[in-house]
């Protein structure tokens, strides 16, 4: 008989505390009406403590850029706190530089609001919006990497080329909570009322998976921004694009928009590496665009080219490429500038490259992903 | 078998929306220990050493890194694809965090895939946990048999 009411007498007494803790916990933890001061007074904020720095600033229409649903696992959400709000929680440590540290940079999703608080933003993030958007189209531009436009429904975004999106993927299946990613826009910003990602199929990954499985032509998603410090330089100095399968995305924006404003004395080189030829795209675009800016030089390189598929282009890892032509066809005599859009293996590997060509880390731009 | 505080705190951590927003169990609810010692029985089964495998998936790891985001041909049998998201994820057991750098490794004869990160195999190597059946990053040990060892 005891065997039977033991655990029955356990649960109760744990259903007990626990019941005892939430009446506790909504009590003691009523931190009431709190000021939020963002940027030295240019905008404060009345609201309810209680909750994190990021969905307090998301419940006022201010997206700080993240990716991991504000679990402290992906570092996109820092911002200066100005004001004491605790020590560091090991959850935010292993994300923060010495500099961070220094300037009291925090992980948004991290920090709970409790008390005033005042912090400082870019000013950009004033101008980032959520946008209720339509799948307008889905197209297969690989086998593993999707073309997808979104129709902002009479919104419209205002963007330089090369920034980038955050895409809201809603509860599905086993996935209980929304999740975010963030993908370069490959339209243009002349292109207003419409948002053109793409997406490649990670192994494994939530995201990308919904969209390559699920996602069909119709659905409403919402996304969010522009966010990013891609974009290039109001200069008319070289620039010189490296990328591999999504990463073509900011090039076509940027690349484009070049056209579109008359940008046509540049000059471009562009870089795009592959394995196969079943990985390569839009070949025929970039082929017309060099028809259209006569200083503009596509070069599409296959890593490991299939015997028996014709390919006229360059072979070999794109560091290869990019290292001989830099020494061969573009020439150190210049001032360079280097684009890049990659993994951050791929981005350290083209930063070598560049360096040993004599092309300075100052000069070399990338999203810090 | 009994659980520790650690294995406690450990299965707590892996559950969905805690670490990662479908958690490490997949479809089980047994406790973690019991799924440790099952799937040791299992790697045993397989003739699978977790030292011996923890080392084959980090050799594939780094060599598919030398690809910079594309997949790369290894030993003309496997092909490795190696992506690295943003951000790192903390050790559901509390013992570090680790990049979500996530590698493919697919055999080229049969096209049977293992989907590997860090943290899967720091996992594996040190606290014999290679996730729930029906989680999206389970290691079987029979499907490693095959895909990694010759």
């Amino acid at each position: 008989m005891m065997i039977i009411i033991a655990p029955g007498a356990v649960a109760l007494i744990a259903a007990i505390l626990a019941a005892a803790i939430s009446i506790v916990d909504k009590v003691v933890n009523n931190y009431g009406e709190v000021e939020l001061d963002i940027n030295d007074g240019k905008k404060k904020i009345k609201l309810d403590g209680g909750e994190s720095l990021l969905s307090s600033l998301a419940g006022q229409e201010i997206f700080v850029p993240s990716a991991c649903g504000g679990r402290g696992t992906c570092g996109a959400c820092k911002c200066q706190v100005t004001s004491d709000v605790g020590p560091y929680l090991p959850t935010e440590t292993p994300f923060m530089t010495k500099e961070n540290l220094a300037d009291n940079i925090r992980l948004a999703c991290q920090v709970k609001i409790k008390s005033d608080i005042s912090i400082k933003i870019p000013d950009e993030l004033f101008n980032i919006k959520k946008y209720d958007s339509i799948v307008k189209s889905i197209v297969d531009v690989t086998h593993d990497i999707k073309e997808v436009t979104f129709d902002l429904q009479g919104e419209e975004i205002n963007f330089e080329a090369g920034k980038y999106v955050q895409l809201v993927v809603p509860p599905h299946g086993k996935i209980k909570g929304s999740t975010q990613r963030a993908y370069s826009m490959a339209s243009k910003p002349g292109e207003k009322d419409i948002v053109r990602l793409l997406i490649r199929l990670v192994p494994g990954g939530i995201a990308t998976t919904w969209v390559h499985t699920e996602l069909k032509e119709g659905d409403r998603v919402e996304l969010v921004g522009p966010f990013g410090d891609f974009f290039r330089t109001p200069t008319d100095t070289t620039m010189v694009c490296v990328a591999g399968g999504s990463g073509m995305a900011p090039f076509m924006s940027i690349l484009f928009d070049m056209l579109d404003t008359g940008e046509l004395d540049r000059e471009v080189w562009y870089f795009f590496g592959a394995r196969t030829v079943k990985d390569m795209f839009y070949l025929d675009e970039l082929r017309e665009l060099e028809k259209k800016m006569p200083n503009f030089h596509f070069v599409p390189a296959l890593s490991e080219p299939e015997e028996g598929t014709p390919w006229d282009g360059a072979t070999g890892l794109i560091t290869d490429v990019l290292d001989k032509y830099l020494k061969e066809e573009i020439g150190t005599d210049k001032k360079r500038e280097g684009y890049l859009c990659g993994s951050p293996g791929m981005i350290n590997a083209c930063n070598n490259v560049f360096t040993a060509n004599k092309v300075s880390l100052d000069d070399i731009f990338y999203d810090k992903f | 078998m009994k659980m520790t505080p650690a294995m406690t705190m450990a299965q707590e951590n892996m559950q969905p929306g805690v670490i990662t927003e479908e958690g490490f169990l997949g479809d089980e609810t047994i406790p973690v220990v019991d799924m440790i010692a099952r799937d040791e029985g299992e790697m045993r089964d397989a003739g699978l050493s977790f030292v011996d495998t923890a080392k084959r998936l980090a050799y594939f790891m780094e060599e598919g890194q030398k690809g910079l985001g594309e997949p790369v041909t290894i030993d003309d049998k496997w092909l490795i694809r190696v992506v690295d998201p943003r951000g790192q994820l903390p050790c559901p057991f509390k013992d570090g965090f680790f990049h979500k750098m996530t590698a493919q490794i697919t055999r080229k004869e049969t096209n049977e895939s293992v989907v590997v990160t860090d943290l899967s195999i720091h996992l594996l190597r040190e606290h014999h946990f290679i996730e729930g059946k029906g989680s999206r990053f389970r290691l079987e040990p029979q499907v490693m048999k095959r895909v990694l060892f010759d």
